[in-house]
């Protein structure tokens, strides 16, 4: 933590970065993203097991850019979310520094989109146990009880939309879900317009989640959405070998074609 | 408010035949903003379009909806007839009523209902459909022709006659195709050398004529009238400009005993070379497979004697990137191989050949000078047994196909043979004679009654050696099926045309579709039979199908007239159905979120970057934006836009969600 607050103030006294975006003290001991402007304040920075929110989300924002060229605190989702972001475009070499978390709470610090794909070289996408066994749960029920399933979760929203506003891939200006000519998603919280929304956000998210799990975590009702990218994403892997957020310069399976790609889910 | 007019059409019977036109008529009627519904005997006809353009005019019609056939027949029909009446035509929309429903159901009550949503689902899209303008593409007046056979040849000059550039790409050393190696052609026996060159020559002298030879097309990109080619000119190892053509390099050469490409294996040729004595461009290329050069390193022996200083033997490969405005496949056929025939001892003894071999035989440019003298002594065969069909119309060789020249060419061979081997048998084993053309069926005769040849309806089992000759086993049909057995001392096989090796990869070179058996697919069988599915990609010869000579020159030179078409107008104009990503005033300017999937997935690469700046020049937004004549209107980008800033002309997704919702 130490280490870190000393590269915070050392960025911001030397005027490589105009902002840290970190993680920092919020309402009882919980932690919240924190902005910090001025070297006097690094000391506010915290890192511990507590700092899991994807700080990714907010690079894309407008009013963040505007603060200036930004250093983030980044655990893995969050590195593999800056060079998703990069893939499709929306941040450029040199605009961020991340400074990169290991599991074991190592900091270093990555200013290239290079360095981060060596960093991240050294860590495995791998599913843990514990989400492989929950993923392999769903699978072994039977269709009908997977819808089930489901339904029951999607019955649960309110359409507050947190999901969306936590994803650091949901940077749309102007969200689908908001587009009513025509209105491709119902905007009520009915079954049919939370199927629609749930179902068309994972196919969005599909060979471009990071896996940060946010959604998850920001969902006022509980619901497993992570479940969902998490079964897209080992789909896409096991046909087109494609892992996203690993380059900054990468393919995205559902717009490429190759001679070699199997087909064998044409039924 | 709109204002919609309704059109159906009985098709005679063909719709009203199964579908209440009447009940029809009246219930598109009542839908929400149509305002007049008509039904007539014929919409297409005279009368059927003035009602149209009349209505449009009397009931101030925002939108027309035709209910007929399929819009790919008469679509154009009705555009034209509301533009006529000053509608623009692509407020005009067909709902088939025809392919989709009085074709493909009984007659009832569910049959007219069908028919009615249909119409129901067209209106709706009517209603939100915007008025579209042309779009005008420049072309680029070169023609590229791919093959530089009769075809190709025929093709260029025909183009070039008309004025237009060309680029004639030959992939071997010369141009003249596999005509170049015939004898004589039937039905009239002209020596095929004599008429075809001074075409190859002519090609060579034309000023509006480029021509690349030993080189191959290596992409095409682009579309109709825009197309981007490159080029392989593969290493001649000989430098165009310098050499005359004098030959030394050739006689000098080590390497004599290569089998000539051109001879068909019949004679031999050194590894610096031309095909033939009349080859154009007269000027050699390196084998470099053979060169004893490339093979051990040193020799040399032809850059030693060439007075010119023209061997380049460090030379590479290079690629040449040309725009065309039109491109002519005219890559011709390949025969079926020796791998393919055991049973006929073919590739195993050496006097059982092909038809082109024994074009080489008789040709007075070939190996033996024009005698006819067999491969493994050099004696003149006293039998010689020819087969058609070899291969053809033969399921077990996987070619169900007739391969159309055979019955021909094997008549004018036992013809040949004959004029030249004045004692010799001829034998011919043949299925059916299929002789239509002019003077082919006298031809065929000649050879059986003036020549002798003998014609055994039937097909050969087995060919075996036995004592120095050739065993021939067949079966004679029309003598009940008796068996036959010939001692020959030569065998002449006519076996299959079939496609090129590459043909496949040249036609997804050309994104143009291709049949099973690989020859490239015209774009409808009888009505467009030089042009592919693909605009502005034209055939020629027999790389569409197998084809004798006249045919190949009739098709080229039709290929040829369409090009000249083409070219005849600077501009050409195009469909308006493309994509377009929107732009909405600041500070959006576009729903776009420059996330640039659309331009990895567009086929046409027809995506573009645009900056969006500010009054002082500074980089606001990089938002798509599509290049309206690259745009092939397949909307691919449309459905994978997650912010749906892209959208499809004529086809938006508001269209096609009204749509479905009506139903």
């Amino acid at each position: 933590m130490e280490e870190l607050r000393k590269k915070a103030r050392e960025l911001l006294t030397s005027g490589a970065v105009k902002v840290i975006i970190g993680y920092g003290p919020g309402s009882g001991k919980r932690v919240r993203a924190v902005f910090v402007r001025k070297p006097e304040q690094a000391d506010l920075l915290i890192c511990d097991d507590r700092c899991l929110q994807n700080l990714a989300v907010y690079l894309t924002k407008p009013e963040v850019k505007a603060l200036g060229k930004a250093a983030v605190v980044a655990r893995l989702p969050t590195l593999r979310a800056i060079l998703q972001l990069a893939a499709e475009n929306q941040l450029t070499d040199g605009q961020v520094v991340a400074l990169g978390i290991s599991p074991e709470g190592k900091m270093t610090e990555l200013s290239q989109f290079k360095a981060i794909e060596e960093f991240l070289a050294g860590f495995s996408f791998e599913l843990s146990a514990e989400e492989k066994a929950t993923l392999e749960k769903l699978d072994q029920m039977t269709p009908e009880q997977r819808w089930q399933f489901w339904q029951e979760q999607f019955a649960k929203c309110v359409r507050c939309y947190g999901c969306r506003a936590s994803c650091p891939l949901c940077y749309c200006e102007k969200c689908l879900a908001e587009c009513n000519q025509p209105q491709w998603i119902p905007a009520a919280s009915h079954q049919i317009g939370n199927l629609d929304w749930h179902i068309i956000r994972a196919m969005h998210l599909a060979n471009r989640c990071v896996n940060c799990g946010d959604c998850s975590r920001a969902c006022p009702v509980g619901i497993p959405l992570h479940l969902l990218n998490q079964k897209l994403a080992e789909e896409v892997f096991k046909q087109f070998g494609a892992r996203s957020g690993m380059k900054a310069a990468q393919e995205y399976a559902l717009c490429n074609w190759k001679l070699e790609d199997r087909e064998n889910f044409i039924k | 408010m709109a204002r919609i007019g309704v059109f159906i059409c009985h098709c005679g019977e063909n719709i009203a035949g199964t579908v209440d036109v009447f009940k029809v008529a009246e219930a598109a009627g009542k839908f929400p903003g149509v305002v007049h519904s008509v039904e007539y005997k014929y919409m297409c006809s005279d009368p059927g379009q003035t009602m149209i353009k009349d209505a449009i005019k009397e009931k101030k019609l925002t939108g027309v909806v035709v209910a007929a056939c399929s819009p790919r027949m008469h679509e154009p029909t009705f555009r034209r007839a509301c533009a006529e009446a000053g509608l623009n035509p692509f407020l005009c929309e067909m709902a088939n009523i025809r392919e989709h429903c009085s074709w493909v159901h009984e007659k009832g009550e569910a049959t007219t209902q069908k028919a009615i949503e249909l119409i129901r689902i067209m209106v709706e899209k009517v209603k939100r459909n915007k008025p579209l303008y042309s779009i005008k593409v420049p072309v680029t007046k070169t023609a590229l022709v791919l093959g530089g056979g009769i075809a190709g040849i025929q093709a260029a000059l025909d183009i070039a006659n008309a004025g237009h550039q060309v680029i004639l790409v030959e992939r071997s050393p010369s141009i003249g195709g596999h005509m170049l190696q015939l004898s004589e052609t039937f039905p009239t026996l002209d020596c095929s050398q004599c008429i075809l060159t001074p075409r190859m020559v002519e090609v060579a002298q034309h000023p509006k004529i480029t021509l690349y030879t030993y080189s191959e097309l290596e992409s095409l990109d682009g579309f109709i009238g825009n197309f981007k080619a490159r080029i392989r000119r593969k290493a001649r190892g000989v430098d165009e400009k310098l050499c005359t053509g004098c030959g030394v390099c050739i006689q000098k050469c080590p390497q004599k005993k290569i089998p000539s490409e051109f001879d068909a294996g019949m004679g031999k040729r050194t590894a610096i070379y031309v095909p033939c004595p009349q080859s154009v461009p007269n000027q050699p290329v390196i084998d470099r497979e053979h060169c004893t050069y490339y093979i051990k390193g040193k020799c040399k022996i032809c850059e030693k004697f060439c007075e010119r200083k023209a061997i380049r033997l460090d030379q590479q490969d290079e690629i040449i990137e040309v725009n065309v405005g039109a491109v002519v496949a005219a890559t011709g056929f390949d025969i079926l191989h020796s791998k393919d025939f055991p049973e006929y001892g073919y590739g195993k003894y050496p006097d059982v050949i092909d038809g082109l071999q024994f074009e080489r035989l008789a040709s007075a440019s070939g190996p033996t000078l024009g005698a006819i003298k067999r491969p493994s002594d050099g004696k003149e065969p006293e039998t010689v047994v020819f087969i058609a069909c070899a291969g053809s119309r033969d399921d077990a060789k996987g070619i169900p196909y007739c391969s159309k020249i055979c019955c021909m060419y094997t008549a004018k061979h036992a013809m040949l043979y004959k004029h030249k081997v004045h004692n010799g048998k001829a034998y011919v084993f043949y299925m059916d004679i299929r002789a239509g053309g002019k003077n082919y069926e006298e031809f065929v005769r000649r050879a059986i009654e003036e020549d002798g040849a003998v014609y055994l309806r039937g097909r050969v089992s087995r060919i075996y050696e036995e004592d120095g000759k050739l065993i021939v086993k067949g079966v004679d049909t029309l003598l009940g099926a008796q068996p036959v057995e010939i001692k020959a001392d030569m065998v002449v096989l006519a076996t299959a045309i079939v496609a090129n090796q590459d043909a496949e990869s040249l036609a997804q070179k050309l994104r143009v579709s291709y049949d099973p058996y690989h020859f490239l697919s015209e774009a409808h069988p009888k009505l467009r039979p030089v042009e592919t599915n693909t605009a502005g990609i034209f055939l020629a010869g027999a790389c569409q199908a197998p084809k004798d000579i006249p045919e190949a020159v009739a098709q080229a030179s039709g290929a040829a007239a369409k090009v000249a078409g083409l070219f005849s107008s600077s501009e050409l104009s195009r469909e308006p159905v493309i994509a377009v990503v929107n732009r909405l005033p600041p500070p959006v300017f576009s729903t776009c979120t420059g996330c640039f999937l659309c331009e990895k997935a567009c086929p046409y690469q027809a995506i573009e970057r645009e900056e969006i700046k500010d009054r002082k020049g500074n980089v606001i937004k990089v938002v798509a934006k599509v290049n309206p004549g690259l745009c092939q209107g397949c909307g691919t980008c449309v459905a994978l836009c997650r912010v749906k800033a892209i959208d499809l002309q004529g086809f938006t997704n508001e269209q096609v969600y009204c749509e479905l919702m009506a139903l």
